[in-house]
């Protein structure tokens, strides 16, 4: 297999992995999040005064305070989580991970880095990294005293072990190409050495969770892979009790644990965790409101709704909740004719009517309005960007298509004044299903569109959209998508923008450089030298400003159309406490919850 | 009949034998055929439960209808509320956004509410049983003409060519009908409801082949059939004369059952998001988008199910009930 042929392949496994992980709960699935973030103080507090000038609080926006608490922690006690789905495996590097796994998984494995509340990565097992100048060099260096769950002592060695186990991983095999990783070394005990084969200034985000961010025993895990699902060994929090699928996955406390919290109190504080996938999501919040679970996880903006009503009514419960940077809507084809003209693509956007489609998805009061890739809340949200997105305005929507109908040369090939087809198609969720019907009703009002309105199961509607058998064109004209995530930008903007085909790569000069992960195949080459730009410098004002211009682009173009950004949520009982509050090893405020993602090992019991 | 000496062929006139035949065929015990009774004498002889059930279907499938002449030819004119209509959604004729609510308890403008995208949940299970109408009619006709035809065939003829038609018709039995119409949804994407009606048509075949052989079999032993044989008669005839009319009311009546059954497997089709395109509604469809917001308002959920189940329930009822009636009549023979 040449050079090519297998970057090519590693680039496929790579999609599937994220698009199985984007798709693999329901439909508001708050999708993959592959994370980055540049680091060092000084543009931590740069960052931290751009949320306040650009962040907004919008109506409906109602995310959980992440601060820091004064509260004692107590130590003890067992909780079961009620999960969205049972998670694929207990490997990091070959088990794809979503957002329940990334719940189930960081209890056994630690993470090289951490996501920090103001935007930013900093060391957990590692205690610092720093980069060369062109960020191609990454060396870190790992905290002392730290063994694995089977007594052996983490070391340099020890991660260097793992780069070979993840380059043949389903899921980190795609990670690494694009992270750019191409070798890991100990130059130390206890440092690190990761070279990359291209600049890359948001690296830090890729140590910060699956697939290549966790650590596991690498020997255990060379020897068989198989054993190692059924017996995971990592450095954290809890250790592996048993797994009995579809139905429990129990941890218990890892008494020799290196972390501690502010008080020098060891951690993790509960003893037990029992996670339980419940995949009907009014089963899994009666599970909760009924105390047979302390914890719900859902994606849900209709679950989040019906869980808040619950508590209104006296429940004894608290909504951890988070509105995320994903966003729900949808994607044209732009290599299928008519989605190839922007007055087609803009049309059809100017007659999406965002309140009512959030009304059908059950998230009014709950997710805001998309414009952008990132929500209000976002550090690299724009104000600007958000004034420049085509809002709704029936009239200016029909008036654009219909210059694009009467075009004697219009792309599709039909004859002037003909309306275009459109096959808007989603998966068959019942919420989905409505939205939808929502969006159908104004395009057709409009006399210029023909709508099809279609359902295939998730996996259907995802290959639709892949289009492997046509060079990844696609055969997708409509088609409902989630797009973005929590992490650094350019883990999903730089896959998403960049050449959709062979030819397209070529045309631009980027032989070599295809991206299955392009959905929508929009391609601008100035759009995709900013992204390339952006993870070339550390600068976050330099780097907001090249994300803030590829968005007023992608505002102009509107390959994507936007509903609302994904609220999730952690229902807990009233004496679950520590989901905002935690904290990293450094005493930094962590992120939170983003996705419904707790992090176990800061969460106690309030004493009754 | 008179008997013929050996190795002597006597030419019968064939006039007299249709006139044996037929001779053959009526009630030997009372001397006069079962009299053809008028749809009010057959509805005045049934039980009150069963009464009760014809009226739901009346209302049922005569509202379907009606609702679809009001759609087609009086492009919704005539009072029923537009299934499909957003009453919160934008209206480009009057340039404003509607101020009707989604999930709205009833009222008079909406007697069964509203569903999650504020349309009227009354005007969807009225439309939504035209799909139902459609697909039970189109595979009761298929079942009866294709099915029926088989089956009486079969267990008129007997021999071999039986013994492949029912292997055949076990193989489709084996399917399990459900996955293989996910199956097909699935990959042709198929959404046309004529073509979901043919399709579940083509699968309720086994099930007439079955009924409609077992009464062939019984048929083809009686005198009049034997006798029919006896003179000469050729078997197409008999099939065409003996065979079929007399098959033919038990699979009618069995086809009212097996509509019942249609129906459940398109509410299925339906629930699972892959019956008949969006936004045509489907008392499936209905339901599968209404689970939602069960805690909402359990009506949208309820009222759709409650028409499916009736209908269901009343096509077996008077499916059975005319079953019966026809064995009946039929042991009259």
């Amino acid at each position: 297999m040449n050079k090519r042929s297998f970057t090519k392949l590693l680039a496929l496994l790579f999609s599937f992995a994220m698009i199985a992980a984007a798709c693999g709960g329901d439909s508001s699935d708050g999708g993959e999040d592959t994370t980055d973030t540049t680091a060092g103080d000084a543009e931590e507090t740069e960052t931290e005064d751009t949320v306040a000038e650009s962040g907004t609080e919008a109506e409906g926006d109602v995310d959980t305070e992440v601060e820091a608490t004064d509260a004692v922690a107590t130590q003890g006690g067992e909780i079961a989580i009620g999960l969205e789905a049972e998670i694929v495996g207990m490997r990091p590097w070959e088990d794809t991970c979503g957002s329940p796994c990334m719940n189930v998984l960081p209890t056994i494995y630690d993470k090289l880095m951490e996501a920090t509340a103001d935007g930013g990565y900093e060391g957990w097992l590692l205690e610092d990294i720093s980069a060369n100048e062109d960020f191609t060099v990454w060396v870190g260096t790992l905290r002392s005293g730290v063994t694995f769950h089977d007594g052996s002592e983490l070391t340099a060695q020890s991660v260097a072990d793992m780069f070979p186990v993840q380059q043949e991983g389903a899921t980190s095999a795609g990670a690494i190409s694009a992270s750019g990783l191409i070798g890991v070394e100990a130059t130390g005990d206890l440092e690190i050495t990761y070279t990359l084969g291209q600049a890359n200034s948001a690296f830090p985000a890729y140590l910060s969770r699956a697939p290549i961010g966790m650590v596991f025993e690498p020997v255990s895990a060379a020897a068989d892979i198989d054993a190692f699902n059924e017996n995971p060994i990592g450095t954290g929090p809890f250790v592996f009790v048993s797994r009995d699928l579809d139905n429990e996955t129990i941890v218990e406390r890892n008494a020799d644990y290196w972390g501690m919290d502010s008080n020098g109190t060891q951690l993790p504080y509960l003893d037990k965790i029992s996670f339980r996938p419940i995949p009907d999501e009014g089963t899994r919040l009666d599970a909760l409101l009924s105390d047979t679970t302390q914890v719900m996880h859902t994606l849900r903006q209709g679950t989040i709704r019906d869980a808040r009503a619950a508590r209104d009514e006296g429940a004894d419960i608290f909504m951890f909740e988070f509105q995320g940077n994903n966003v729900g809507g949808g994607m044209f084809n732009v290599l299928v004719p008519p989605y190839d003209d922007v007055r087609v693509r803009r049309g059809l956007t100017q007659m999406n009517s965002q309140d009512n489609v959030i009304e059908a998805l059950g998230g009014t009061g709950i997710s805001l309005p998309g414009t952008q890739w990132f929500s209000p809340d976002s550090p690299w949200y724009s104000e600007k960007v958000a004034a420049a997105w085509p809002e709704f305005d029936f009239d200016a929507g029909v008036a654009t298509l219909q210059d694009y109908v009467d075009d004697p040369e219009r792309s599709d090939g039909k004859a002037a004044g003909e309306p275009i087809d459109a096959e808007l198609s989603c998966p068959p969720d019942p919420t989905l299903i409505a939205a939808m019907q929502v969006l159908e009703q104004t395009w057709t009002a409009s006399g210029l569109v023909t709508v099809e309105l279609t359902n295939y199961d998730q996996q259907t509607h995802i290959n639709y959209a892949l289009g492997a058998e046509n060079g990844f064109v696609g055969d997708h004209t409509t088609h409902c998508w989630r797009v973005s995530g929590d992490d650094d930008p350019s883990t999903f903007l730089n896959q998403a923008l960049a050449p959709p085909t062979a030819e397209v790569a070529a045309a631009n000069g980027l032989d070599g450089i295809v991206s299955p992960l392009n959905w929508s195949n929009y391609f601008d080459a100035e759009v995709f030298g900013s992204l390339v730009a952006a993870t070339a410098t550390d600068d976050f004002d330099e780097r907001y400003a090249l994300y803030e211009s590829v968005m007023l682009k992608l505002a102009e173009d509107v390959p994507i159309w936007f509903s609302g950004h994904t609220a999730t949520a952690l229902g807990v009982r009233s004496d679950v406490q520590g989901l905002s509050s935690w904290e990293l090893p450094n005493g930094t405020l962590g992120v939170g919850l983003p996705n419904a993602e707790g992090r176990w090992s800061m969460a106690w019991l309030a004493a009754e | 009949m008179t008997a013929t000496d050996p190795g002597t062929k006597t030419e019968f006139p064939s006039e007299r034998l249709t006139k044996v035949s037929t001779a053959m065929s009526i009630d030997a015990r009372q001397g006069t055929p079962p009299k053809r009774s008028s749809p009010w004498a057959v509805f005045k002889e049934m039980p009150i439960f069963v009464k009760l059930s014809a009226v739901w279907l009346i209302l049922v499938f005569g509202g379907a209808i009606y609702a679809k002449i009001d759609q087609v030819i009086f492009n919704g004119a005539l009072p029923l509320q537009d299934p499909n209509f957003q009453t919160n959604n934008f209206d480009p004729s009057t340039g404003e956004f509607g101020t009707g609510d989604p999930i709205e308890s009833p009222s008079w403008s909406h007697w069964l509410g509203t569903d999650a995208i504020a349309r009227d949940t009354f005007a969807r299970i009225v439309h939504g049983g035209w799909v139902s109408l459609i697909v039970a009619s189109v595979a009761a006709a298929f079942g009866i003409i294709v099915g029926g035809f088989l089956g009486s065939l079969v267990g008129f003829i007997r021999g071999r060519t039986e013994t492949i038609v029912m292997s055949i018709i076990d193989v489709i039995l084996a399917f399990p009908a459900l996955i293989l119409l996910l199956a097909m949804v699935s990959i042709f994407k198929v959404r046309d409801l004529f073509i979901i009606a043919m399709v579940i048509g083509f699968l309720s075949i086994p099930a007439y082949t079955r009924v409609s052989r077992a009464n062939s079999l019984a048929i083809s032993n009686r005198e009049f059939v034997l006798a029919a044989r006896a003179i000469g008669t050729k078997p197409a005839t008999i099939l065409r004369r003996e065979i079929i009319p007399n098959v033919l009311p038990t699979v009618l009546s069995y086809a009212m059952v097996a509509a019942a059954f249609v129906i459940v497997v398109e509410g299925s089709l339906s629930f699972l998001g892959l019956s008949v395109q969006l936004p045509t509604s489907t008392w499936g469809n209905m339901i599968n988008q209404a689970r939602r917001d069960i805690d909402l308002n359990l009506l949208q959920v309820v009222a759709p199910s409650l028409a499916l189940v009736f209908t269901v329930l009343s096509l077996n009822q008077v499916g059975d009930w005319l079953q019966k009636r026809s064995a009946h009549r039929a042991s009259a023979l």
